[in-house]
This record gives structure tokens, sequence and C-alpha cells, in this order.
């Protein structure tokens, strides 16, 4: 574990002793301290800022041109509307725009938050605010959203709890033109790692596990009809896996085979790093046959802190 | 020109680590994230498109549902990508003025792409699956009153147009509309009347005259 301090290493050391001393139970416990108690390097999480940062802009983007159709006070989702469909426990910022100029004023102060976590200046304070106005945004108008806006979501909050404008940041210019110290291995930066960490399985696990309930992934043809949807950007496979239905189940079990592994292998010391970085490459080669190349980045981005370094040793 | 790797970039060896938590940090943070994965697996068992349990909707929805909801942290990661289903299907948004058949109709994502057209769909396909009497007809009302002043019409017909994906192997399916309603202002209130699909209403009975006789019997 290059990434940790001798400080870091004797954590580790004393941990492992105590678990081998006290049964499942203390492992338990000791890999939950190391997971999430040992200070790590905040740079992946600064990775995750500007990719975050990146995508989170062209969501945002997404929405602009139709903003006043859809929410604008003669727009096709009026605010008693999406109050009805919503869960009734969902707020809004949003809910008090009422006129065309604070639907504006509000999206676009949304956008300079954005611009500001991707360049990374007053990171501590644009995260949490770019977390609760996207928040906001999706609850205006819920049957809008789909998966990237959920990933967006855990990732905004990850980056809120952890140090993400330490490097690679104007933050990090500012305080080194000011003379302070250079960061130090971050107890948050490994929560927030640890975070990220978890939510990548559980939504690989979670997809896979709502995937097996269809028997297009029993029967081998969900590729096929992953590639002939509206939104695919793999279309030009369909001559391909129109000649080989063979080639179609391969695609298919292929998908699930991956999907199991990344939610799985993150967990194992031996193919934490593999995994993750299979995932960097897999998730958006899934997003684009899917017709979700953003969701697919923000799964890849969700692995990135796994790719980088390693985090559970198993 | 000496290259390093990004494992090398993002893990020196030389920086120093900040102080640990203390236990009672430590006992707080480790009960704030239990508490949190508990959550987690909650609203991933309680949002799964086969339903869930009252009890999993109980816990969830008086514990866990009111910090959870806001932040947009309810989250079910059902993301099965396709069943090859109709509700996979391609939907699309349809509005014309009733009674004029021939008049610009506005359809939606039309040739729009990317992330903007699939929120169009989202929204059509919202309102094409709705299972829900609460939620049914509520989008489409409102599409439809948000649609009156484009149209220059207080008369509108709203569909959803889904069109099949294609077959593998059997012959390219068409489109057909999943939902219609007629959307109209009457007395400053806005009335629905949904179009009923021809195919789910049961045929009008006619016995035959052989059949008629052997009833008698």
């Amino acid at each position: 574990m290059s990434s940790r301090t001798t400080a870091g290493r004797a954590t580790d050391r004393d941990t492992t002793e105590t678990a081998a001393a006290s049964g499942p139970a203390a492992a338990l416990a000791a890999a939950w301290i190391q997971n999430c108690f040992t200070p790590t390097d905040s740079r992946p999480l600064a990775f995750v800022r500007i990719g975050t940062g990146a995508v989170a802009l062209l969501l945002w983007w997404s929405y602009a041109a139709d903003l006043q159709a859809w929410f604008g006070p003669a727009g096709v989702l009026p605010i008693d509307t999406v109050r009805q469909w919503r869960s009734p426990a969902a707020w809004s910022l949003f809910d008090w725009a009422t006129t065309p100029l604070l639907v504006n004023v509000l999206f676009g102060g949304l956008g300079l938050v954005f611009v500001l976590l991707f360049v990374g200046l007053g990171t501590p304070v644009v995260a949490p605010l770019a977390a609760v106005l996207w928040a906001s945004l999706l609850h205006r108008g819920p049957m809008l959203a789909g998966p990237a806006d959920d990933c967006l979501s855990i990732l905004l909050w990850c980056l809120a709890i952890g140090p993400a404008g330490e490097h690679f940041s104007i933050d990090r210019w500012l305080a080194d033109r000011a003379g302070r110290p250079a960061p130090v291995l971050s107890n948050r930066a490994g929560i927030a790692q640890g975070l990220l960490q978890v939510h990548a399985a559980v939504i690989a696990a979670a997809a896979v596990l709502a995937q097996l309930k269809g028997d297009a992934w029993w029967n081998g043809l969900a590729a096929w009809y992953l590639a002939a949807g509206p939104q695919s950007r793999a279309s030009g496979l369909m001559p391909l896996l129109a000649d080989s239905e063979y080639l179609t189940n391969l695609f298919t079990h292929g998908i699930t085979l991956f999907e199991i592994l990344f939610a799985v292998g993150l967990w194992y010391a031996p193919t934490q790093h593999l995994v993750a970085r299979v995932g960097l490459v897999g998730w958006p080669l899934l997003g684009l046959l899917a017709g979700e190349p953003l969701w697919g980045l923000t799964l890849a981005l969700l692995a990135l802190p796994c790719a980088s370094q390693r985090r559970f040793p198993a | 020109m000496k290259t390093r790797s990004f494992a090398t970039v993002s893990a020196p060896t030389e920086t120093p680590a900040a102080r640990p938590l203390s236990e009672r940090t430590r006992a707080v943070v480790s009960v704030a994230l239990a508490v949190y994965l508990l959550g987690l697996l909650l609203t991933i068992v309680g949002n799964t498109g086969s339903g869930s349990s009252a009890v999993v909707r109980t816990v969830k929805g008086r514990l866990f549902a009111p910090w959870m909801v806001p932040p947009w942290l309810d989250l079910g990661f059902d993301y099965r990508l396709t069943y090859g289903m109709d509700d996979d299907a391609d939907h699309s948004l349809e509005v014309r003025r009733q009674g004029a058949p021939n008049a610009a109709a506005v359809r939606l994502p039309g040739r729009l792409t990317g992330e903007r057209a699939a929120r169009w769909r989202r929204l059509a396909r919202a309102m094409a699956a709705v299972d829900d009497a609460d939620r049914d007809g509520l989008l489409a009302a409102a599409v439809g009153r948000g649609m009156f002043d484009e149209l220059g019409a207080e008369d509108l017909i709203v569909s959803i147009v889904r069109t099949p994906l294609a077959d593998r192997d059997g012959p390219p399916r068409s489109p057909a509309t999943a939902y219609s309603a007629r959307i109209r202002l009457v007395g400053g209130d806005v009335q629905l009347i949904r179009s009923e699909d021809r195919s789910e209403l049961a045929p009008l009975v006619r016995p035959a005259a052989g059949a008629a006789t052997e009833a008698s019997r």
C-alpha cells in the first residue's frame, strides 16, 4: 500500500492482528476501520472531481434549451402537477421559482457552481452546494431524470464529504501562492473514497439483479435490443449481431459477467485494481451500447479511486 | 523522457498523514455510515421494478425516506438497460389540434439527440406507463395545458407513439399509439378524455343464428 505512511501501515498491522486474534466479528470490524479510517491520498478524489464537474456540465446543459418549456410558469410540468407526482418527502428550491427570471437565475447558478467544481475553486462550499442544487433540479422534474442523473447525485455527495479540492485545483494554486503547507493524507478522503467504492459495487450488483429478471438477459438477446434501442450509439453493431446469434449471446453474457465480476472483484485485493481499471473502459462502452453514455462515465468515475490505489486489502 | 504511471502519481510515498481520528469520532462516523448503508440497502430493496413488501415500504417510508428523498439518495439503481419489451421501445410525444388531423403537430423528441432527447423520451414513457390511478392522466393534462399557447388552440390530442424495437429475426413492427387523450379547456378547467385503444375493448357479441337455436333448446 504505497499510498500510506508508516502510521497508516501500523494501523493496518494492528487491525490485522486484532482480527486474527478475535474471529470473524473482529475481522469485520478491522476491515471496517481499515477501509473507512485509514488516512488516504486525496489526489484520486481530485480526478473524480474534475470528471464529475465535466459530466455535470453536460447533464446540466441537456436541460438548458427546454428549461422554460418544462419548468417555466407556462411549461408542461407545472409545480402543482409535479408535487402530486413525486414523493411527499421531496422538495426543490425550484418550487419557489415562479417566474421565468427566477428559473433562469437558479439554473444559471447551478451551472456556475458546476464550473467552480470543475476548476476547484471554493470546493469545500461548492461541492455540497452542487449536490443540493442538483437534487433540487431533479426533484423539480423527476420524470425527466435518468440513470446518469442518479449516479451524478451520488458522486456529488461523496465529493461533498471528501477534500476534493486539495489537488489539481485553483484552491491548491491559491494555497501554494499563499505559502500554505501541502495537503496531508486525509481521513475524510478515506471515507469519501470508501463510499465511492461501496456505491460502485452496489450499483453494479443492483443493475445485474434487475437485468436477470428479464428473459432477454437469459436467452442472450439483450445485446441486440440494446444496439437496436433508440439512443444506442452502437447501432453499427446490428448487422454483425444479426449475422451471428452466438456473437449476440456472447455480448449479452459478457455484460452480465462483467457486472458481476466488477461488483464482487472490487472487494478483493488481488482483483481490485484489475476490475476497477477494466471498469474505466467497460462502463463507458456499456453506456454507449445502452444509449446512456453519461451513465457509463459516472460509473467509471465511481471506480476511479479503486483503479488508482488499493483501498481494501482483503 | 521519464514517464510515471497513474498509480505512481496518485500514491506518493512521502506524504505525511493526518492525525488519526479519535475513538469517539470514529464511533460517531461509524454509526452514521452504518445507518446510511442500511438506508442504501432498503432503498435498493424498496425501489425494484418488482415492487416491495409492506414491511420494507413502511420502514423505509417512515425512517429513511424523510432524509434520503430530499438529497436524491432514495434510489433503487435497478438499471435493467433492456428487457426487449414494449417498455423499452422508443416513446415519443405527439400533440396536435383536435379535429385537425392534417394540422402541424408538435413531435418530441423529434430530431433532437443526446441527453436532451432522452429526457423527452422519459417524459413520454412516464405518461404511457402509468399504472397508478392517482397519477393517471396527470402528466397528459399538464402537457396538454402547457401546449395550448404553442398550438394556438384549447382543444388538443396528446398521444404517446411507441416504436417497437426491431426483432432480430422477425419483420420490423410499425409504430403504435400507446396512450392518447383529448385535453381541452372548458370554463377555465382542464378536461381530459382518455381515448381507449380499440384492441383493448371487448368485441360486440352478436350470436349467430345456429348458436341462438342451440341456446334455446
